[in-house]
């Protein structure tokens, strides 16, 4: 169960000013062209709240999109593995959801101490949304709007205060640090609350039913002839990839500088060509369409298949950034709604 | 984390980019969402365009050329060296003996120092950059039929259009995200008509694809201009109110009759016919082309038609209808604007002018030089005739964009002295007597025009590279060695200069520019918030003119021993010359060979199958490459992207030029394409090895 | 426990390189500690500078107290490998991948279908196999390589037959002395005496012959389950975390490299090659 406070719309820059002094502040921050991005705080005041979905995820706080692993100099290996302390201040409840899920895959029997170690020292205190994107479609996904479980602090914006939720045990020990900032909600508390979590249901404009989409896949009702003509408007730019909070393929590089080998790795995405391509020219995914398909396979079929859940949280991101509209919103909404094969 | 805005380093679209720092480092790269002209979205090339900066192969100091090799010096070292050998040359041989290279990668007070530079400090016009190679025709066709050479209107325009006729531009893969305002208007119910002989991504949405033969697009817009007159289509009341000389247009244009048209470019007279009904008859209709027109020893004539059908058919002073040259490098409007051109001061205001003169010598303080300059493709001929003794290069690579590559190669030697400012030793870099390390976009702040004239602010992100400078700095250390003093306390300094001195640009300053994501010129004071579409009420020139142009066939013609026509071109993965995308792991795995596109049906005749390698030869020289059969590429034409050095394909290119603006012809040259005789495969060629330039390396 | 981190390798040395072939080279590793293998599993192999490449093991760990790998030179970290020399430092990850299954071989006849490079991974099988404390059925060997010069293993033939299988060899095509077999090993699975039936057989080469024997096999009336191969795959981290192995709901580095037929056709783990005809 988790613990509930009220908090004071006044007293958030205090609180997040506490906070601050032990952890990197990171939230959501305007810049010169209008832009709202993931960013240092610097000054509390400026956190804008109200944004639509921000480019990119907050994956990059833990898995950056360049990130040195090992170097190697006069026979020696050291690896880079680094963790500040941070607090995200203002991410959704998907973004949350999609770092639950990210954090099985990196975790696990196999440790990737690169993600995890960023993962153990930070905070996450998520803002429900109370007026979701037109993009979004978290809702049918049930990773939002509003999160039961998973998160460690939740706020629910009340007007004049917060309803606050600290779920996992490390979010309960800070609450304590912070107790004479809180108080204890009333029962008018609790149905502001709940009001704000129904009403934010009727906002959605999308609903996706990836479930139809994998039966309409499954059952071998989508023919190729689908696929081909959502790849012919992909522009191979692999945004949906870099944009999506659940995708974390990575290439390795290796780069010298004077006398150190520096190994990285970089985002990579399955929409090229070059992903899967093997000594001697030999492309197992050089078709385009093949590549599509993988794709939308791994999130759509593979992904309840394997771990249970789709490898989409609804975050809308791949539709605001892919330049051929094909979108898992797009094409989810096709493939549910039965695909015309001619 | 920092993220840092800037302007993306690729390509003309401008798009708008957030740098993600840690340290001095940049870790990433994410879209602008409130950007017109991306909206959240990027190609491959700006997803990663973070990659190259902190690439080991960037030059980290100034290196002078010794019989040893390239050898790192002092900044001091090499600039006094450069600065004693110019003036030595200038004073031995005359300062036109001196030619100056700017770059369309470097920002606009860059560039308009450059041209200062060349006209006050070394006191020659001979300054100009790779626009000769891509769209001097534009400037040169534009600025006769309209008075001044930009795209009209602006991208987010297209979102609204009706009509988009696209002619020699393989828009998605080569201004991606203008491409996707296209998409996104076709989806809307606009009608696509695309004229390219190659079957590209563009053109699979194209409700009409008008496949000509190469080089024949003046016979196809005067034919489609033929069928609008005889079918009363043209918009007489624009004419009548707006352009002049129509009698001559008329006069010219009935010869080419949709028969007449379909014989020459292989196109049906019934698509002519269609397609010309559809531009004429629907509102805002859009005209876009780029190097498919621009790159031919016609370019200026298939400007011109381009321009006449848009006047033709009212299509213009109007949103969302227009006349739309998409230039290709992210600053090359706004080197031409700043004046990198042997004819014209920043906002093309003419060299041949006294009050232009007077103008500038005031400001600068200085005599300036009256006759008009050589143009890049001139100075190197004239490199061999002795008559260029020195070049100074600024960021660009012409060892490997300029036509008839074995010839340039040979002129550069005989160079008495070569200085060139990069981020990488290119293959001109390579032959310089000194290189001046230049910071890279990301290192440095200033001002970029996007292909819609819009004036956008990137800011710096990182330190530069070891010791790098940026170019600005570099110009205003060599000027003061050569005893003309030029200082600036930082990039809005040199802006004031330039709003100063260019009407265009009058009212653009670094602090109006952070907001909205910059202005489009004209803007000509303080209070006017920038232009969208051009032309309004009135042409630049007053009344439009119409310059009729007869077609004529391209430089070189198939024949017997060359029986192909060879095209080049760029694809979507890399760029240019390939200095920074080939030293980008995603973009370099994608794409890391050269390859010729084939027909299948040339491929049986010749017996080649995909992935064999094939030699490539025209008069000039031959390259051997692995051949790719696909449809894209009609029957008779073979396609050859230019990035790779270890395969250019400008040694087969030819330097036949435009008579009027020199642009050499890349798009057409005749060439024989042969088997490898007991080759099964192409082997990657070996890395660059950078590492052998570097003998003494600290 | 020590945390480790899963992506630093490990320092050992070259103790003797044995040229093979033209391009193929056998590398005797001295390993700093003991660490058990299984036939079947592969190892990350780093060149510094260059990269990191997947190298099955080709020694077995009973029979060898360090780890022989077999490299062909095929592309830019392979090359840097090809060139390396007796006594340098050679960096390894692993060992990963689930290796060959034993168990299911019990007692029947075993047949081995090896093609080029694909013999590097089934050499530790032979000694597996052939192993008189254990209780095998007979081992069967077919043996193809491109030319007679690009046959590996060819010193040790004898070897194998001496440990008590039956060995055949063969070439696609003869240049120079041979006086063996002609023919892919696809026109060879019929001289295999076995009862294919109840047969196990391991198959490992080129992806093209992967493709047509488990096919022969299968129409040989071996059932699909115990027709085992090794996939290849472009690996960047071999411990299931980059994607680039990803195939059909499987990652080749983890869940394989070693998989059924029976699995690759239900999991649909080759389709992504048949557009490479
Ligand atoms: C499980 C497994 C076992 C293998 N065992 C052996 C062996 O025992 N002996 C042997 O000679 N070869 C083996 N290979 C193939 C070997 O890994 C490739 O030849 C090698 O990766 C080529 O790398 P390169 O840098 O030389 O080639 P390049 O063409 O320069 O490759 C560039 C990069 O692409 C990737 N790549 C390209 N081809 C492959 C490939 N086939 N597999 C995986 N990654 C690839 C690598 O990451 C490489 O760094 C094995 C491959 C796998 C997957
Ligand atoms: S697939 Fe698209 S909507 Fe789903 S989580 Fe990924 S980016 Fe968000
Ligand atoms: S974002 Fe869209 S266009 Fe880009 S790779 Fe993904 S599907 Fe293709
Ligand atoms: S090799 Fe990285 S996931 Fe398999």
């Amino acid at each position: 169960m988790s613990d509930t406070f009220i908090l004071d719309r006044n007293h958030l820059p205090y609180w997040l000013r506490q906070l601050r002094k032990e952890r990197k502040l990171i939230g959501p921050m305007r810049k010169k062209s209008g832009d709202i991005v993931y960013e240092e705080v610097s000054n509390i005041h400026e956190i804008e709240l109200n944004c639509p979905a921000i480019l990119p995820p907050v994956k990059e706080f833990f898995f950056p999109a360049t990130e040195a692993m090992l170097r190697f100099k006069k026979g020696n290996v050291n690896d880079n593995i680094m963790g500040t302390p941070a607090v995200i201040f203002g991410l959704r409840s998907c973004d949350v959801s999609a770092l639950n899920l990210v954090d099985r895959f990196f975790g696990g029997d196999i440790k990737d101490r690169y993600y995890t170690k960023k993962r153990e020292n930070t905070l996450l205190v998520s803002v429900g949304c109370n007026m979701p994107d037109p993009t979004c479609f978290c809702m049918s996904m049930g990773t939002g709007p509003f999160l039961h479980k998973g998160y460690d602090i939740q706020l629910t914006d009340l007007g004049d205060r917060y309803f606050v939720e600290a779920r996992s045990g490390r979010a309960k020990n800070i609450m304590n640090k912070f107790r004479h900032l809180f108080g204890k909600p009333s029962k008018a508390d609790y149905e502001d609350q709940y009001e704000a979590v129904h009403l934010s249901q009727t906002y959605f404009e999308k609903r996706i039913n990836l479930e139809g989409a994998r039966n309409a896949i499954v059952s071998g009702a989508v023919h190729d002839d689908f696929w081909r003509s959502v790849t012919a408007r992909c522009f191979e730019c692999g945004g949906c990839v870099y944009e999506c909070p659940l995708c974390t393929c990575f290439n390795v590089i290796d780069r010298k500088y004077d006398g150190t080998v520096e190994r990285a790795r970089v985002w990579d995405t399955c929409m090229f060509k070059g992903f899967t391509r093997m000594t001697g020219g030999v492309l197992p995914n050089r078709d385009r369409i093949r590549r599509t398909k993988r794709w939308y396979y791994h999130k759509i079929v593979y992904g309840p298949e394997q771990i249970g859940t789709f490898g989409c949280v609804g975050c809308g991101r791949c539709t605001i950034t892919c330049p051929g509209v094909i979108d898992m919103a797009t094409v989810g909404m096709k493939l549910s709604k039965g695909v015309d094969n001619s | 984390m920092d993220k840092i805005y800037t302007i993306c380093p690729y390509c003309g679209c401008g798009c708008g980019l957030y740098l993600h720092t840690t340290g001095n480092r940049v870790t990433g790269v994410s879209p602008s969402r409130s950007h017109p002209v991306n909206r959240g979205t990027l190609c491959v090339k700006g997803w990663n365009s973070h990659e190259f900066i902190n690439h080991p192969d960037r030059i980290a100091w100034p290196v002078r050329k010794t019989d040893r090799g390239l050898v790192r010096t002092s900044w001091e070292d090499a600039l006094d060296i450069t600065a004693s050998k110019l003036s030595s040359i200038a004073g031995e041989y005359g300062p036109d003996s001196i030619g100056v290279l700017s770059s369309a990668k470097c920002s606009n007070e860059e560039n308009y120092l450059m041209m200062k530079f060349a006209r006050a400090v070394i006191g020659t016009n001979n300054v100009d950059h790779c626009a000769r190679l891509c769209h001097s025709s534009t400037v040169g066709g534009l600025s006769g039929a309209f008075g001044s050479g930009a795209m009209t209107n602006s991208i987010t325009e297209i979102d609204e259009a009706r009509t988009l006729f696209v002619i020699g531009s393989n828009t998605t893969e080569q201004h991606p995200m203008i491409g996707m305002h296209m998409l996104k208007a076709v989806d809307r119910g606009a009608t696509l008509i695309v004229a390219d002989p190659r079957r590209t991504q563009i053109a699979e949405f194209a409700q009409i694809h008008l496949r000509h033969r190469s080089g024949t697009d003046v016979a196809l817009l005067n034919s489609i201009m033929n069928v609008i007159i005889l079918e009363g289509l043209v918009d007489i009341d624009f004419v009548k109110r707006r352009t002049e000389n129509f009698g001559g247009l008329m006069n010219v244009v009935n010869y080419y009759t949709p028969p007449v048209g379909a014989r020459i470019t292989g196109v049906p007279a019934e698509a002519i016919k269609k397609a010309a009904r559809i531009f004429a008859t629907q509102q805002r209709s859009m005209l876009f082309y780029s190097m498919g027109i621009t790159q031919h020893i016609t370019g200026v004539d298939n400007v011109r038609s381009c321009a006449n059908l848009i006047m033709l058919t009212g299509h213009i002073g109007q949103p969302y209808s227009g006349l739309n040259p998409l230039r290709g490098q992210n600053n090359v409007q706004g080197a031409c604007d700043m004046g990198a051109l042997p004819e014209f001061y920043s906002g093309y205001q003419k060299v041949s002018d006294p009050a232009s003169r007077r103008k500038f010598r005031r400001a600068w303080g200085t005599k300036v030089p009256d006759k008009p300059g050589m143009a890049l493709t001139d100075m190197i001929d004239a490199i061999g005739k002795g008559r260029i003794r020195a070049l100074y290069i600024m960021g660009e690579n012409p060892l490997m964009s300029d036509p008839d590559l074995t010839q340039v190669r040979e002129a550069f030697r005989s160079l008495d002295f070569l200085v060139v400012q990069d981020i990488f030793i290119s293959d001109t870099a390579g032959m310089a007597d000194i290189v001046l390390p230049a910071a890279s976009f990301a290192e440095k702040d200033g001002t970029y025009t996007n292909t819609e004239r819009r004036v956008q602010k990137a800011d710096r992100a990182l330190r530069p590279y070891g010791e790098a400078l940026p170019d600005w700095q570099i110009i205003c250390r060599l000027a003061n060695r050569m005893g003309y003093p030029m200082s600036y306390n930082g990039t809005y300094e040199i802006m004031e200069e330039i709003a100063l001195l260019t009407p265009s640009y009058g009212g653009i300053l670094h602090h109006r520019l952070d907001e909205n994501s910059g202005l489009q010129w004209p803007c000509p004071d303080m209070n006017h918030t920038g232009t969208p579409y051009l032309h309004r009420k009135k042409f630049a020139r007053g009344l439009g003119d119409f310059i009729p142009v007869e077609f004529l066939p391209p430089a070189e013609q198939v024949d017997d021993d060359y029986p192909m026509l060879l095209t080049t071109g760029r694809m979507y993965f890399h760029y240019h010359t390939g200095t920074m995308c080939r030293r980008t792991s995603t973009l370099e795995r994608e794409e890391p060979e050269c390859f010729v596109e084939i027909n299948p049906s040339d491929g049986k005749r010749l017996c080649i199958r995909s992935g064999q390698p094939v030699n490539i030869t025209s008069r000039r020289g031959g390259l051997e490459v692995k051949a790719m059969i696909t449809e894209k590429t009609p029957e008779g034409t073979v396609f050859v992207p230019f990035h790779f050095r270890e395969a250019a394909a400008n040694i087969l290119t030819n330097p036949a030029c435009d008579p009027e603006v020199r642009i050499p012809e890349f798009k057409v040259c005749a060439v024989k394409v042969e088997p490898v005789a007991g080759k099964k495969t192409t082997r990657k060629p070996e890395e660059v090895d950078i590492s052998k330039f570097w003998i003494e390396r600290e | 426990m020590k945390r480790v981190n899963i992506y630093t390798p490990f320092r050992a040395e070259i103790k003797e390189i044995e040229k093979k072939t033209a391009d193929v080279n056998l590398y005797r590793i001295a390993l700093p500690k003991r660490i058990k293998y299984s036939p079947g599993q592969f190892f990350m192999v780093s060149v510094w500078g260059a990269g990191e490449v997947p190298i099955s093991i080709t020694s077995h760990s009973a029979f060898s107290d360090g780890l022989e790998l077999c490299v062909r030179k095929a592309g830019f970290v392979t090359s840097l490998i090809y060139n390396a020399e007796e006594g340098t430092d050679i960096w390894l990850r692993g060992p990963y991948g689930n290796g060959f299954p034993l168990d299911i071989a019990g007692n029947s006849d075993i047949v081995l279908i090896a093609g080029g490079i694909g013999m590097a991974p089934l050499r530790p099988l032979i000694y597996e196999f052939t192993n008189r404390n254990k209780k095998y059925g007979n081992v069967k060997l077919v043996y193809g390589s491109k030319y007679p010069d690009d046959v590996i293993f060819r010193d040790e033939i004898e070897v194998y037959k001496q440990m008590g299988a039956k060995v055949i060899v063969s070439v696609d095509r003869k240049n120079g002395e041979w006086d063996g077999n002609v023919g892919f090993v696809t026109d060879f699975l019929g001289s295999i005496k076995a009862d294919m039936v109840s047969a196990v057989a391991y198959v490992c080469g080129p992806e093209i012959m992967i493709k047509n024997v488990t096919r022969d096999l299968s129409l040989m009336g071996m059932p699909h389950e115990k027709i085992i191969t090794t996939l290849e795959a472009h690996m960047k981290c071999g411990v299931g975390k980059c994607g680039h192995c990803y195939a059909g709901c499987k990652y080749i580095c983890t869940d394989g490299p070693v998989f059924s037929y029976k699995e690759i056709r239900e999991y649909q783990l080759m389709q992504a090659w048949e557009d490479n005809k």
